[in-house]
């Protein structure tokens, strides 16, 4: 089967053409459009998180942080500065960017099984100061009025509203950001973050600074997560105090692992399965955090390499 | 408001019985972490699971002892079949697995806790023996906080003869899953990690049994349990019995002590305490230099 | 004219909460020599090769570098001021292949943070470390991962990727440990050929094979310095006799 074998070395040549083609059709696919706006939204915080986890090794549980900082920076700056919604979303990736240096130096003082207890408290730090800062952010209710009707781009105008219209913005948000990640996982770079991965002490030892590289994807990580966030803002129009929550964080995490970590897609479909999961369940019952978390559970002990990484590992041994 | 000195010894017995708790979590954790390289993430869900099982208990027996003896074992009890079956899988793979599941556990019990006692929660109460205050000279001191404080201290003091004292505990404190005093011991490895991960989880149940008077019994409530744990390991430093001691009352006191003088910040003071350590001495206040490096 | 030695310790401790490692270590190392750290088991040479090679500092004492002092030196700056070491125990990277492997430690020392340029596109670091594959023998391993090598040519490629730093000395924590006899001879022609061109310390407890092709040998003891000089003066030591008495 030589011609799937160089059809598979073509997609995997070009990824960031295929997975954008994907993702072009596949509202297509989904029942209904809010569903696929919101796997482009969290599959962009999934690949986000799976650079600092999948590709560098470092298990964050306060990834919400940045998801949230983006979402909150954004709406701020449309409804408290009025900025114009371009800018806004600029200020929230910034902002997103910013926490993640603080949090990753903090972070990354210290060692190994530290790493995920002190992401997910700092992270709290986030949640309980946005939370109490009630004139901007709306404490408990969230943040409300975030307007983006029309859109000026290149001299044409969008109508946000509409939501095709909308799906397709925020994918060429995420197709230049998955460019980027594409760009970064094929540089030097990738590969120096894939060697602290497999192999801190060799690393070192090759000549590279483990703490500075940690650090720089750390704060990578954050800006696409804060992306991430700034169009959900945009999305929703609303941001709910949820988003700064654990459970979010949780969330990447899950995500990451049921698609694959590791791999360059494999969080779009991890995050296309968890909603789809999340929405087919909460038909059926009301415990679908149940549910996910014994999926969850059952992909830890028998497929770690999550659906795509599965696949993916199929495909190499068969070539 | 008006600091008086029994306003502020009020305020710190508050701290130190808040302080207990975070111990004794701490010291779960920490034996689980010690023993088997693995960050419980369903530690907090635990605690909740005994807040509402003693809950039941008391509310099926109108006995709080018998609820806090029983609840300990039946919350270890699932602690065993937890480690036997869903973490011991995954020693071989590398140390974010078993966390990993740990946490997918931890959603699963807290929804298992809706399903069995409803999304609202239970109402807690104190139980009637340790109901009311006592006069110790310069104020009048909630009995059942003095009795936490007390109880906290019997098993912390139970646990360090077990591990200074016995057989047992000499291979808790050697530490590692490397096995090798195990067999000149001639003790099944296996054996002793699932002791360990049971005995964890039921100090983490009894935590829970002992906290559900003094807050709100919620399924959510173990998440924000689980944060906070965490910090106190920061501080104190992970693997050190004396650590996680310390760093629980030091947290639980900077918190009392915070919502007495400015009750905006107290959540947030007990993670500035623990951005402040890992600034100064990211190690932990008890930890080694290089553990885990 | 004297020749300024590559490597100096000064005063060299290392504590082990209680326990002293090495206690007052001085000596000097020259270049282009091919020099070796013996004594019987326990006597510090591990905890030495793991101070002057970076893993972590001494308690005191000093550490110099052809004649600069970098006592406390980050583990990262070591490839860069040409220092290369291979491990006691292998450390590699289990997943990538051989050729992935060197090829990593190659680009450590020309292109580390580009983030734009692809890596398959930099035919010079591929090209680099398919050279030193082929220098330690095992070009014809190049694609295999690095788990599925044989035990022998794990040490090799560490040595490799020891080269691929362009170190002006190059420090081999017991390069021939747990190697058949052949693979062995492999080995000490390697390390011989590399002695050549550049400065070698070897740690090594097998003292035929260092006494055979080592210029200099420093012996510890109980982590104190016991005797220095060329495998002849130390034979006719006589503190040295008594503490190998009875060993090979």
């Amino acid at each position: 089967m030589s011609g799937m074998n160089e059809f598979i070395a073509f997609v995997r040549r070009h990824r960031v053409a295929a997975s954008i083609a994907f993702l072009l059709v596949m509202p297509l696919l989904m029942p209904y459009q809010a569903l696929a706006v919101n796997i482009l939204i969290f599959g962009l915080f999934a690949v986000g998180f799976n650079l600092l986890f999948g590709y560098t090794g470092l298990l964050s549980f306060g990834h919400a942080a940045f998801l949230g900082v983006g979402s909150y920076l954004t709406g701020i700056g449309m409804v408290h500065m009025g900025l114009p919604w371009g800018v806004a979303v600029l200020l929230g990736v910034a902002s997103a960017a910013l926490v993640g240096v603080v949090m990753g130096y903090l972070a990354i003082r210290t060692r190994g099984i530290y790493f995920s207890m002190v992401t997910l408290a700092l992270a709290q730090i986030v949640y309980y100061a946005f939370y109490k800062a009630e004139r901007w952010t709306g404490g408990e209710n969230g943040l409300r009025g975030i307007q983006v009707p029309k859109m000026e781009v290149f001299g044409f105008t969008l109508d946000f509203l509409n939501p095709n219209t909308k799906y397709y913005v925020i994918l060429a948000f995420v197709a230049v950001a998955l460019w980027f990640v594409s760009r970064l996982l094929a540089s030097p770079f990738g590969a120096v973050m894939e060697a602290v991965r497999e192999n801190e002490k060799r690393a070192a030892a090759c000549g590279y600074d483990v703490d500075r590289t940690k650090l720089l994807v750390f704060v990578i990580s954050a800006a696409i997560c804060g992306l991430a966030g700034a169009l959900r803002a945009l999305h929703l129009s609303v941001v709910p105090i949820e988003s700064l929550h654990y459970l979010l964080s949780g969330q990447a995490v899950m995500m990451c692992l049921l698609g694959g970590m590791g791999t360059f897609f494999g969080p779009f479909i991890g995050a296309g399965v968890f909603l789809t999961l999340e929405d087919v369940v909460t038909t059926m019952t009301r415990h679908w955090m149940a549910v996910v978390g014994a999926v969850f559970m059952f992909f830890v002990l028998f497929f770690p390499a999550g659906i795509w990484g599965s696949f993916m590992k199929r495909l190499d041994k068969s070539s | 408001m008006e600091i008086t000195l029994s306003l502020l010894a009020l305020q710190l017995v508050t701290g130190i019985a808040l302080g207990a708790i975070y111990a004794l979590l701490a010291i779960g954790l920490s034996l689980i972490f010690g023993m088997l390289t693995v960050v419980n993430f369903a530690h907090g869900a635990f605690f909740m699971v005994g807040a509402f099982i003693g809950l039941y208990f008391m509310g099926l027996t109108g006995n709080f002892w018998f609820s806090l003896v029983l609840t300990p074992l039946v919350v270890g009890c699932i602690g065993l079949v937890t480690e036997r079956f869903l973490v011991r899988p995954l020693y071989g793979r590398g140390i974010d697995y078993p966390l990993l599941l740990t946490f997918g556990l931890s959603w699963v019990l807290i929804e298992a806790m809706r399903l069995a006692f409803g999304v609202e929660g239970l109402p807690s109460s104190t139980p009637p023996e340790l109901r009311g205050a006592v006069d110790l000279g310069i104020g009048y001191f909630p009995k059942y906080r003095l009795f936490l404080i007390f109880a906290t201290a019997v098993v912390v003091i139970a646990l360090w003869l077990f591990l200074e004292k016995t057989r047992y505990g000499l291979i808790v404190r050697a530490g590692s899953r490397d096995g090798e005093i195990c067999r000149v011991l001639g003790i099944d490895v296996s054996r002793v990690w699932l002791v360990v991960f049971g005995i964890g989880c039921a100090i983490a149940g009894l935590s829970g049994v002992l906290a559900a008077p003094t807050r709100a019994v919620n399924p959510e409530m173990g998440i924000h349990v689980l944060a906070e744990s965490f910090v106190v390991t920061v501080v104190g430093g992970m693997g050190s019995l004396v650590g996680a001691v310390v760093a629980g009352l030091l947290v639980g006191v900077v918190f009392a002590l915070t919502s007495l003088f400015a009750p905006e910040l107290a959540e947030l003071s007990i993670f500035v305490l623990m951005a402040v350590v890992l600034l100064v001495r990211p190690q932990g206040l008890f930890g080694k230099a290089g553990l885990m490096g | 004219m004297s020749v300024q030695p590559i490597l100096e310790v000064e005063g060299l401790s290392k504590h082990f909460g209680k326990f002293v490692a090495l206690n007052k270590v001085t000596t000097s190392f020259m270049p282009g020599k091919l020099s070796a750290i013996i004594g019987p088991n326990g006597a510090g040479k591990s905890t030495f090769f793991n101070v002057v090679s970076g893993a972590f500092p001494p308690s005191e004492g000093r550490l110099k570098f052809n004649g600069r002092d970098i006592t406390g030196l980050a583990q990262h700056e070591f490839a860069r001021i040409g220092i290369a070491k291979s491990f006691q125990i292998t450390n590699l990277f289990k997943q990538l292949s051989a050729h992935e492997n060197v090829r990593v430690a190659v680009q450590a020392r020309h292109a580390r943070y580009q983030i734009f340029k692809p890596r398959a596109a930099m035919t010079e670091v591929a090209d680099r470390a398919s050279e030193l594959l082929e220098r330690v023998g095992l070009a014809v391993h190049a694609k295999r991962p690095a788990s599925e090598l044989a035990h022998g040519q794990q040490r090799a490629l560490e040595v490799a990727m020891a080269l691929a730093a362009e170190p002006e000395l190059l420090l081999m924590d017991e390069p021939t440990a747990g190697m058949s006899p052949e693979e062995t001879v492999v080995m000490m022609d390697l390390i011989t050929a590399l002695a050549a061109e550049r400065s070698v310390i070897l740690v090594e407890h097998k003292m035929k094979l260092v006494m055979g092709i080592c210029e200099r040998l420093l012996v510890l003891h109980h982590g104190e310095f016991l005797a220095e000089g060329t495998p002849a003066d130390i034979k006719a030591n006589a503190d040295v006799r008594r503490v190998y008495l009875g060993q090979g």
